[in-house]
């Protein structure tokens, strides 16, 4: 099968099930912003992405997966964000937990847990962020020790997306209690649902839970469940968020560009366009799309970052660049989303009902904080890009 | 990005201009380098190569400034190589063989009040870049463009912010005009593609500049550059100098696509889309390089000012920024 046929097969695929009776009502639900939407369904589109062997498309065949090479990927998800097709719940697990499992996870944890997340039946959530450990992830205060063959689990992690539909979690705690930092760290495995677990959701600037908090009070889960070493917790976790951007990224612009249109659609619409500082700030946006895409496609282009200026930045924080150049553009497509709108952005409808228009506005101003800062960006690209000394 | 060839020419145009950018860089960079031809044909003394690599050498010699009419000279190389010129046919083709060797040095003049009447030009046209040192106008008229010889016309050179690009006011009373085969248009895109990529080159070497200052300026006890502000700054250069790079390059892929391709037709969003973003990445780059290297970069002794005012000159002319937002849009069928 060449490339062109994979693509028509996976449009073919998305075409027919997004069709169907019991899906059909998840093209467009779901994504950034509205996380809340059809959960129940949205996991049942899990379940069917992993039976028809969706889900894994680039692990090797051995663990699972479909051993399928970078390019056809990003077909994949090219494809399925031109089908509008839903946001994944099931993303943690695919591409954080199964890709750290296939670095650091031994033979029985990937015979454990890689089947469950290539069925979509086991889904996952990240407990790194704390109260008193955002940026500063190494000052993390959860604590975990082995007693009678089992971890023992005390503290409270912030910001955990899906845990209130999650079975694991993926936990970065402190097992040696007297080790500074980021030494003395482990990377757990979790099961969510249990007395020792409670999960609150965190009611977010748009009205509604997205993320939450989840306390561990005793929570416990089997010895065997650390992924790596015992202690060496830091760089698994590193290695983590390093995969943790990369790949969708390609697809990702095909939701922008779709916001873009509807933004564009918007302004002709009501006349706004007319106004030339609006009919500037559009331009500029779409301008920033393109600027976007090369960008993209020239640092992440075939998985292997190299050198992106000439000299100037080194390689390896490909993954840093395209998270400052999308956020920014992003939140800036949503300001001008509401200006477009005009004064009818001011108003809610019943119970803090929003239109898509708001909840980007909105919520775009989370993805500057999310997964790293835009400010720890910018250190890394300083330190790792430029070779500029730590402050 | 670069294929094996492209990447051993940058590294012997970028290793040239580190050892000859001096006088008599025009001389060894035409004659043991045969830059100026890369996009002429073969049958001319050129290497037959096309626009890709003609960007190569324009973002290498950009990123050193290299006072010499080299990105003139080479885009004229390969606008009048398009549309089939035949030898011996005495039309632009004739041309070509200077260029190939650089005894011709070419400049373009895109504006201006030219107009064109039974093969002879008349018109006034001014800010015409490199142009006081050359010896032939690639000259617009309407939507045709011509090839004039400097002879035949009155060239007056100005006093320039950057000195190290020339500049002329040039005057046609009647001159004899060569047709050339490529559209006056298509000649615009493909200059606003060079100064992009003239751009990013030039807006990494403030870069890659400005970091090693920070990290070797020592105040308070340490390196500046171990200061926060200063890194941040840095860090967002390095995404815009990455961007400015990626489209810059995207838009030589579509100016040397061939011509009747979807590829080929973006030239005519991307040429002034990249010139906008690349130019105004530099302006920004160059404006940091002097802030960042404090009192020092605002002396004449230091390279700074030369890139602030290649950059506000390359901003200016040739559509400002504002101009090509306006044919970006209306191209792009946007607004």
């Amino acid at each position: 099968m060449n490339d062109d046929q994979f693509r028509l097969e996976v449009r073919g695929w998305l075409t027919t099930q997004l069709a169907s009776a019991e899906f059909a009502c998840l093209v467009g639900k779901g994504g950034t912003g509205r996380a809340h939407e059809f959960v129940a369904e949205r996991m049942a589109w899990e379940r069917r992405l992993g039976a028809d062997g969706w889900i894994g498309l680039g692990w090797p065949e051995a663990d699972g997966g479909r051993g399928l090479p970078w390019h056809r990927q990003v077909i994949f998800y090219e494809e399925y964000a031109r089908a509008n097709a839903p946001g994944r719940v099931g993303h943690i697990g695919e591409q954080l937990v199964a890709p750290t499992l296939l670095m650091f996870g031994t033979p029985e944890q990937k015979a454990r847990f890689l089947p469950g997340i290539a069925a979509g039946t086991e889904l996952w959530c990240q407990g790194y962020s704390e109260p008193g450990a955002g940026s500063d992830l190494a000052g993390l205060r959860t604590r975990a020790s082995v007693r009678d063959g089992e971890w023992h689990i005390d503290g409270q992690k912030l910001w955990t997306s899906l845990a209130h539909v999650a079975d694991w979690c993926f936990l970065l705690a402190r097992t040696s209690p007297d080790a500074e930092r980021h030494r003395g760290l482990s990377c757990l495995l979790v099961p969510v649902r249990q007395p020792g677990i409670e999960i609150r959701p965190i009611t977010q600037i748009t009205g509604t839970a997205e993320f939450n908090e989840v306390f561990f009070d005793d929570a416990r889960t089997a010895a065997g469940n650390v992924a790596g070493e015992p202690g060496d917790g830091w760089r698994v976790a590193l290695g983590m968020l390093g995969v943790e951007r990369g790949v969708s990224n390609l697809g990702q612009l095909i939701g922008f560009q779709r916001e873009f249109e509807s933004v564009l659609a918007a302004a002709r619409g009501n006349g706004s366009i007319g106004d030339p500082d609006i009919a500037a700030r559009i331009t500029d946006a779409w301008m920033g799309l393109q600027v976007m895409r090369f960008t993209t496609e020239d640092t992440l282009g075939a998985g292997d970052p190299a050198p992106v200026a000439g000299g100037a930045v080194a390689g390896g924080v490909a993954a840093n660049i395209t998270k400052l150049l999308w956020t920014t553009w992003h939140q800036r497509l949503g300001e001008l989303a509401v200006d477009v709108a005009g004064p009818d952005a001011t108003l809610a409808g019943p119970d803090y009902g929003l239109t898509d228009t708001q909840r980007l506005f909105l919520f775009a101003r989370a993805e500057t904080i999310f997964g790293g800062s835009n400010e720890i960006q910018r250190n890394i690209v300083a330190e790792r890009g430029l070779g500029l000394p730590r402050g | 990005m670069d294929s094996s060839e492209q990447a051993a020419l940058r590294e012997a145009v970028r290793d040239f201009c580190r050892k000859h950018a001096g006088p008599g860089a025009w001389d060894r960079l035409t004659g043991e380098l045969g830059l100026t031809g890369l996009a002429v044909p073969e049958c001319y003394g050129g290497a037959g190569a096309g626009l890709a690599e003609v960007a190569v050498a324009v973002e290498e010699t950009g990123r050193v400034l290299l006072p010499a009419p080299y990105l003139s000279t080479a885009l004229a190389g390969a606008v009048l190589s398009e549309g089939g010129a035949v030898p011996g046919d005495g039309g632009v083709a004739e041309f070509l063989p200077g260029i190939a060797s650089g005894a011709l040095r070419a400049a373009f003049v895109l504006g201006g009040s030219v107009t064109a009447s039974g093969g002879l030009l008349t018109g006034v046209a001014h800010h015409v870049l490199d142009g006081a040192e050359a010896g032939l106008f690639v000259v617009r008229a309407g939507d045709m463009l011509f090839a004039v010889r400097a002879s035949d016309t009155v060239v007056t050179p100005a006093g320039t912010l950057d000195q190290t690009r020339s500049q002329a006011a040039v005057e046609f009373r009647g001159a004899p005009a060569f047709a050339a085969g490529c559209a006056a248009e298509r000649a615009e895109d493909l200059l606003r593609v060079m100064l992009a990529v003239e751009s990013a080159g030039a807006a990494a070497h403030c870069l890659d500049v400005t970091v090693g200052y920070l990290k070797t300026r020592v105040q308070f006890g340490r390196p500046i550059g171990a200061f926060q502000a200063l890194r941040h700054r840095c860090a967002d250069l390095a995404v815009e100098v990455a961007s400015a790079r990626a489209t810059a390059y995207a838009a030589v892929r579509a100016a040397a696509s061939p011509a009747g391709t979807a590829s080929s037709a973006e030239l005519a969003v991307l040429g002034p889309l990249a010139k906008r973003h690349c130019v105004d990445v530099f302006w920004h780059a160059a404006a940091e390089m002097i802030q960042l290297h404090g009192g020092i970069g605002f002396t004449w002794e230091h390279e700074a000012h030369r890139y602030l005012k290649r950059a506000k000159t390359s901003q200016l002319l040739h559509g400002t920024p504002a101009e090509l937002r306006r044919l970006v849009s209306q191209r792009a069928g946007l607004c």
